[in-house]
């Protein structure tokens, strides 16, 4: 147990009632604290969406699109494809974490740290390649904003995964045992809640991915 | 974020567990040469001049930026790098980057000393009187500027400042002062008290907590670096296509805006966490103070409606730097697109910082008048209500501009249908001031004005989203002095109220009551004395962040700027109170001077570091007052067994 953790749970007198009510405190903070960043992520979106669509009916100057100017498509699929495998991954492995397949969950995330690795890398890069000048329309503006909070989005995405990550193998040193991930140690529950939450999180982005993949390469 | 969940459980006897004292550490990381508010300056400082450089390698050969003699990129990355060194310095991403090796922080440690409140500190306390003297910060500064608004105004031809000086102090001073109002309560008071009001030992994220704080902090620093930029031209509400056409300053309002916005969704979403997995058991959602229901409603609100600001805050930055065209209308863009991003953040902006003064008041009159809070029920709808409602009324702001002609009704009728929730509100006050014996100590006084200064407020705002009205008096001093009545009328009152009740229990010291009772009277009288003749002023004629006017309208403009004078006199009072009463000659305070129920007077003064000894077990609502065979209000030796009862509870002392 980390040295710090130590010092917090002798530096207050706990009964063991109040031990699982601050457990049972912790997951649900966890758990709820999850949806809650969903809800503050689809307002983040909801704003960007609202702005496409906001620049698309207003068409000032007849400069929505002109010429129906697209992003790389190329790039769109790739780092498209790439999040919904981060997100099936993150599906797979917490449905084979629950039967006790830690290898597997721990795999599945190594390829959901590389995919989002490779969606960044390619979301950065797209701004090489995109045939228009960030200003030239409202949609060249719009994918400039959604590029941006896409790696925002992917930055984000891969921390989670991979802290997730690290946090199992340190967890495995520390309590020891033969299912250290699927035990009742408190360590173990809470972590358990945090994949719980990163997997939802994760099938929320590949949803608003999917929307937003659609508005700026296919609509 | 796991301590408390990490500890381990396999414990068999139900005998608590004894402390054991911590030491502070010693070595590199502790004391002085450990992070803290110093370090966190110069990592800034560095990051500030690493980010210009930066910007400058990258982007000073760009065909825009070689003939403008303006450098947008450098300016924006030295603001980012100033951002992230200071997050650096003071050790917030400590803990973010040791994650990603699997291990544990060693640093965060408890410091005892007065140095624990210039650092990452976890503690929601700690945490609390940070926000104190950040807010103060704030409305110090914003304070100055407005006197230097009235100053200019004192005669409409001879000047103290140009009309772009004069701009730039009026839009500093409202943005300023903006960002300040969002967080005058939710930060020191809803951080320091709603873990105690629900009988929590500690907030369910702490860094987080701690982040929002310094974000907060440092946020403050870049709206104000707007200033040696050449300011910005806009007033606080940063319109295109005069955003788009400032100078450098607007990176740092659009920057800062972003900053804070996340310092905002930091407070609000741990808040909103807080308050629905902490409670303490038998603390059922009709046991919650009300002061709780208003850091909660809150908290949806900052949770829910910044995000927005932060994208329009990252598209204006965009335009600034990248040349995006969001607001630009020749190029594609909308700039009545900012109006209404800006806007949907904006209104639920008004009611984050109505709902915690709401909230401050309900929890303090019943304790003045001995009666229970009236129509309990209904107050916590009420804030529901205002709430949700408060997401449908941005339009409101674009009756003038960018919005079919026929849509105004409809956001007329919702602008309208708020008053009613807000109404409820009131009438709750008014309900449990009603036949009471009401004690008139100074913390009771500032409620008192809370509700008269609210009641101009509030009525003034139901005419104005009448569009007759609106189209009449938009953009003139009507608006500005209702908003002035609501924002500081009602909230910045009702802060005070809160600091004048709660500071015994903070600081453990009773503030002086003869200065409070001049704070409270200068304040007030002045308040209205500066405020009230804008309605006329403004019902004459004169428009906003316009640094001159008619000639007829002099002596109530010299009238409001001398009443102006005496309220910025009035906060000095205030200084002089605290200084006093806090450092100077402090006194002991009693352990509960207002004979209290709530939950957060029953513990130790000062606080243990763990809020309660024993997580109290809730048995009724804190509002009992006066009512003879009230239930105690809570168990306080049970740690958490919800089946124990307990014959000596302390708290309820129904005279």
């Amino acid at each position: 147990m980390p040295e710090e953790l130590i010092k917090e749970s002798q530096n207050v007198s706990e009964t063991p009632e109040e031990r699982e009510f601050e457990l049972r405190a912790h997951i649900g903070s966890v758990w709820s604290g999850g949806r809650l960043f969903i809800a503050m992520y689809t307002f983040l979106d909801a704003s960007l969406i609202f702005s496409y669509f906001y620049l698309r009916s207003s068409n000032n100057g007849l400069l929505w699109r002109p010429n129906h100017v697209t992003a790389p498509t190329s790039y769109g699929w790739a780092i498209y494809s790439l999040v919904l495998l981060a997100t099936l991954m993150a599906f797979y492995g917490r449905t084979r974490l629950r039967k006790g397949g830690v290898l597997d969950w721990q795999m599945a995330c190594w390829i959901g740290v590389f995919a989002g690795l490779i969606a960044l890398l390619l979301q950065i890069w797209e701004f090489t390649a995109v045939p228009f000048a960030p200003g030239s329309s409202g949609y060249s503006s719009t994918f400039i904003g959604f590029a941006c909070e896409n790696i925002m989005t992917l930055v984000l995405v891969t921390y989670w995964i991979e802290t997730a990550l690290a946090r199992s193998y340190r967890i495995r040193k520390e309590i020891g045992g033969d299912q250290p991930l699927m035990s009742m140690h408190p360590s173990a529950q809470s972590f358990r809640a945090n994949v719980s939450a990163m997997t939802y999180f994760l099938g929320f982005t590949a949803l608003a991915s999917t929307l937003l993949f659609a508005m700026f390469y296919l609509l | 974020m796991t301590i408390s969940a990490e500890r381990p459980t396999q414990v068999d006897d139900h005998s608590p567990v004894s402390p054991v004292a911590v030491k502070e550490p010693r070595g590199f990381g502790s004391g002085w040469r450990g992070q803290h508010l110093g370090t966190a300056i110069i990592a800034g400082f560095l990051g500030y001049v690493f980010g210009h450089w930066l910007g400058n390698y990258i982007a000073s050969s760009y065909s825009y930026i070689a003939n403008s003699g303006q450098n947008s990129v450098a300016d924006f990355l030295a603001l980012a790098f100033m951002v992230v060194g200071w997050y650096v310095g003071i050790g917030a991403l400590n803990y973010p980057l040791a994650k990603m090796f699997g291990r544990e922080p060693a640093h965060e440690v408890e410091y005892t000393g007065f140095g624990k409140y210039f650092r990452y500190n976890l503690d929601h306390k700690v945490v609390g009187l940070q926000y104190v003297v950040g807010v103060l910060l704030f409305l110090f500064t914003g304070g100055l500027l407005a006197m230097a608004i009235r100053t200019e105004l004192l005669n409409p031809t001879t000047h103290f400042f140009n009309a772009g000086t004069y701009i730039e102090i009026v839009s500093e001073h409202g943005t300023i002062m903006m960002m300040m109002a969002t967080s005058i309560v939710v930060g020191p008071l809803g951080n320091y008290f709603v873990p105690l009001m629900i009988g929590a030992r500690r907030m369910a994220f702490p860094r987080i907590e701690a982040f929002s704080f310094w974000t907060f902090l440092i946020g403050y620093a870049v709206i104000f670096s707007a200033l040696p930029f050449g300011g910005f031209p806009t007033g606080w509400t940063g319109y295109a296509p005069l955003q788009t056409q400032a100078g450098p300053g607007m990176i740092s309002y659009l920057f800062g805006f972003a900053v804070i916005g996340v310092g905002m969704m930091t407070a609000g979403f741990n808040l909103a966490i807080t308050v629905v997995n902490y409670r303490a058991p038998g603390m059922t959602w009709s046991r919650v103070p009300v002061f709780v229901w208003g850091i909660l409603s809150t908290a949806a609100l900052l949770t829910l409606a910044t995000p927005v600001l932060f994208s329009a805050g990252l598209f204006g930055v965009l335009d600034k730097t990248a040349q995006t065209a969001f607001y630009v209308t020749e190029h594609g863009g909308s700039s009545f697109l900012w109006e209404n991003l800006f806007w949907f953040f904006g209104h639920p902006e008004v009611y984050i910082m109505a709902l915690p003064g709401f909230g401050i008041v309900g929890e303090i009159i019943p304790v003045f008048t001995r009666k229970p809070l009236f129509a309990y029920r209904i107050a916590a709808a009420g804030m529901i209500g205002v709430a949700l409602l408060s997401f449908f009324v941005w339009q409101h702001h674009l009756f003038q501009s960018g919005i079919d002609p026929d849509m105004r009704p409809l956001f007329m009728l919702t602008t309208e249908l708020i008053s009613i929730p807000t109404g409820f509100i009131f009438l709750v006050g008014m309900g449990t001031l009603y036949r009471a014996k009401i004690r008139f100590e100074v913390p009771m006084l500032f409620c008192m004005a809370v509700y008269f200064n609210f009641l101009i407020g509030g009525v003034t705002g139901v005419f104005l989203s009448d569009v007759p009205v609106n189209v009449t008096v938009h953009g003139g001093f009507f608006v500005l002095s209702h908003f002035h009545y609501t924002i500081m009328g009602g909230l910045v009152f009702a802060f005070f109220a809160g600091l004048y009740f709660w500071l015994p229990k903070m600081t453990g010291k009773v503030m002086n009551k003869k200065l409070g009772l001049w704070h409270f009277w200068t304040m007030f009288v002045f308040f209205n004395m500066t405020f009230f003749p804008m309605f006329f002023i403004g019902l004459l004629g004169q428009p906003r962040r316009v640094f001159t006017y008619a000639k007829n309208l002099q002596s109530w403009n010299d009238f409001s700027s001398i009443s102006a004078y005496l309220l910025g006199l009035s906060f000095l009072i205030f200084v002089a109170n605290l200084m006093w009463s806090q450092f100077i000659s402090p006194v002991k305070s009693p352990a509960n001077p207002w004979d209290s129920l709530g939950l957060e007077w029953q513990t130790a003064t000062p606080i243990p570091r763990h809020n309660f000894d024993r997580i109290p077990v809730i048995m009724t609502d804190p509002y009992h007052y006066s009512e003879e065979g009230a239930p105690a209000l809570a168990d306080f030796s049970g740690g958490a067994k919800t089946n124990m009862s307990s014959e000596t509870v302390p708290g309820n002392d129904p005279t």
